[in-house]
């Protein structure tokens, strides 16, 4: 009996001590959530090797480099400002902290270049008494070409919005959809809208996620196809009028589109975001965001910088004045001239 | 004609040795012909009342119970209410560990077979939780919920009088979720498992104050099985889109060691007999570069009831 109960405290202690993980525990200094940020980054963002070619950012030496700004005593307001400075470096608009004083972000795919949008105007095209089907706004200019307005990825459009819509739109010359300043939300959406400007499966790209800690430790490329929608399809050319606040499900949008044979990509290069983003949090409890699953377009080229349009096309200024938009101006004459062909 | 009636083994001297209680204490099965007086009535509630209660338990284990076996062992079926702590971690999740309030129920039958001259033992368990757990830096928090079932046999043995040892195996299946409300594009974690697990246990049978008591403990440590477990990085958007078919591993000792302790103790007020015990449950896994570990502690409290199908000719 003796010899049983001490067989069987040793087997539990032996198993609580030998079967127990390691804890994930870093103390709450500033030194210790540098590093929680610095390895979550090292292990799990998917772009370093890439950041790495393009920018010349090496991972490894800036944690050396942003130690060196820490001390005990610093506020959480420095601390923040540190590690924002650190995660700033990888240029990635999914990356953020996200604390209650403040978001921690790097926007300069959008804010070191013109935006190429103005929204007054856009106004004056739409009118009064314009459509809204879900998140999508249109109606037809005098030209009998359709103007269709998706400002977010994140407003849920149906298939019933979009047939109806099509169908309304259905004896114009052509379509112009304007998804300037279209900063992203749900694949989904983005997908579903593709879908309608296809009729046949057609290859848009690849996406692979980590399979590891290590930062070229990546999963086989899985292919990405568009289906035909089995509603309403548009037979007619388009023209994508995009800019670099074009980010994120904007930007994999623009790369489902770009093999679409009706479709014209014009305006300036698109912000990029081709990460799908993950979350995690730092000890202290801020919130993390970060790049965990790229995507790539139909050749397998990264698009995380963004998507090159097939002509560019800025606002003029001066047209502007006159209430009109430059861009809009120069879709109109490509459907216009399309058609005549 | 042939009418079913349940008894109810009331004599907690004889929980040690199902094998030779003695039966009728209370009759709660009422043949046709008899009145219904306030004090079946009394009883005919408690028994719908339990029925209730235990309904989970009568779903999954004792679909035999309604059979008419002849000269069957009593079943001894238990109700547990459990609430405790628990720490979670998941680092698909977050590389902090999560602690909270978990509260839980613990139903299980067990019954004596015929096999081997009535030493081996059928068990049936069905176990479900609620957790609730904050980040150490109370930011964050976790939701979380599991459900398991596991049912399989018991050798028995009595070394000495009053000790019964006991050993055999269990196969499970396992179904949860943990969800973090702040997480964008991962805010969840599905768990799902099946396996077979090695069991073992002791019942010592002990007067304290002239009250029979009854302490046990049972472990099961789980040997072998597959488990649902996304890879490092990947995204339920992927998975929606590609099925989950790479993500079934095979779970065994070297990556999901786990454990599973339930130390009770039995003992009689008037007619029932009530359990209070301690659970430990440890479930950990180490897969596809993912670590998962919830441990939780629990203190158990309930009922024990002792039952036999027969038949009155």
């Amino acid at each position: 009996m003796r010899k049983l109960s001490i067989f069987l405290i040793v087997f539990i202690s032996t198993f609580l001590i030998s079967c127990q993980q390691s804890e994930y525990s870093y103390d709450e200094t500033p030194q210790g959530n540098l590093d929680a940020l610095w390895t979550l980054i090292d292990q799990r963002y998917c772009f370093l090797t890439y950041k790495e070619q393009q920018l010349g950012i090496k991972w490894a030496d800036l944690h050396a480099k942003y130690s060196a700004k820490l001390n005990p005593k610093m506020s959480r307001v420095q601390l923040f400002e540190v590690l924002c400075q650190m995660l700033s470096e990888l240029r990635d608009g999914h990356v953020n902290i996200s604390t209650s004083l403040d978001l921690g972000r790097n926007w300069s795919w959008k804010e070191d270049y013109p935006e190429n949008l103005d929204i007054e105007l856009r106004k004056q095209y739409l009118g009064t008494d314009y459509h809204i089907g879900s998140g999508l706004k249109y109606t037809i200019l005098p030209d009998n070409i359709a103007y269709v307005v998706y400002e977010s990825f994140s407003n849920d459009i149906g298939d019933g919005n979009l047939s109806d819509m099509l169908s309304y739109l259905r004896l114009c010359n052509g379509m112009i959809l304007d998804i300037r300043g279209n900063g992203g939300g749900e694949l989904s959406n983005a997908e579903r809208l593709s879908r309608r400007f296809t009729n046949e499966k057609v290859l848009v790209g690849y996406v692979c996620h980590k399979t590891g800690t290590g930062h070229d430790d990546f999963s086989e490329p899985q292919a990405e196809y568009i289906t035909p929608s089995n509603g309403i399809r548009w037979q007619k050319p388009v023209v994508l009028l995009v800019n670099r606040s074009c980010y994120s499900a904007a930007n994999t949008f623009v790369r489902n589109m770009n093999e679409m044979p009706l479709v014209t990509i014009i305006g300036d290069q698109t912000g990029g975001g081709s990460g799908l983003p993950f979350s995690s949090e730092l000890p202290i409890g801020w919130s993390v965001r970060f790049s965990a699953s790229p995507y790539y377009d139909a050749r397998m080229k990264q698009i995380e910088f963004g998507i090159e349009p097939d002509i560019y096309v800025t606002l003029d200024d001066v047209l502007a004045v006159e209430g009109r938009d430059s861009m809009i101006e120069e879709a109109r004459r490509l459907i216009t001239e399309k058609k005549e062909q | 004609m042939k009418i079913k009636e349940v008894r109810e083994v009331g004599s907690l001297r004889s929980l040690g040795k199902l094998k030779d209680v003695s039966f009728c204490i209370l009759k709660y099965g009422v043949p046709k012909h008899r009145h219904i007086t306030p004090h079946n009535f009394f009883n005919f509630f408690n028994f719908f009342l339990l029925l209730i209660l235990l309904i989970p338990t009568m779903l999954h284990a004792e679909q035999t119970a309604l059979e008419p076996v002849p000269k069957r062992s009593p079943t001894a079926r238990t109700l547990l209410f459990g609430v405790g702590r628990t720490n979670q971690f998941d680092s698909y999740l977050s590389p902090m560990e999560y602690t909270g309030l978990q509260v839980s129920f613990l139903t299980r039958s067990e019954r004596m077979t015929r096999m081997t001259n009535r030493h081996i033992s059928f068990q049936s368990s069905f176990y479900g939780a609620y957790t609730s757990t904050d980040n150490p830096a109370g930011t964050a928090d976790y939701k979380g919920g599991r459900l398991a079932y596991d049912a399989g046999w018991h050798y028995h043995y009595s070394p000495v009088t009053n000790l019964d040892l006991k050993g055999g195996t269990l196969v499970g299946a396992d179904l949860g979720f943990l969800y973090n409300s702040r997480n964008g594009n991962n805010p969840a974690q599905g768990r799902f498992s099946i396996d077979l697990s090695l069991s073992a246990g002791a019942d010592y049978s002990f007067s304290l104050w002239h009250i029979p008591m009854r302490a046990s403990y049972q472990a099961d440590l789980p040997m072998i099985g597959l488990m649902f477990s996304p890879e490092f990085g990947e995204s339920y958007y992927e998975i929606s889109q590609q099925g989950v078919g790479h993500d079934i591993v095979c779970a065994h000792l070297g990556n999901a060691c786990s454990l599973c302790q339930l130390l009770t103790l039995d003992f009689c007020l008037r007619r029932i007999t009530l359990r209070i015990g301690y659970l430990c449950d440890i479930r950990q896994s180490n897969t596809q570069s993912l670590k998962y570990h919830d441990i939780s502690h629990s203190f158990m409290f309930g009922f024990v009831r002792h039952f036999q199908l027969m038949k009155i000719r």
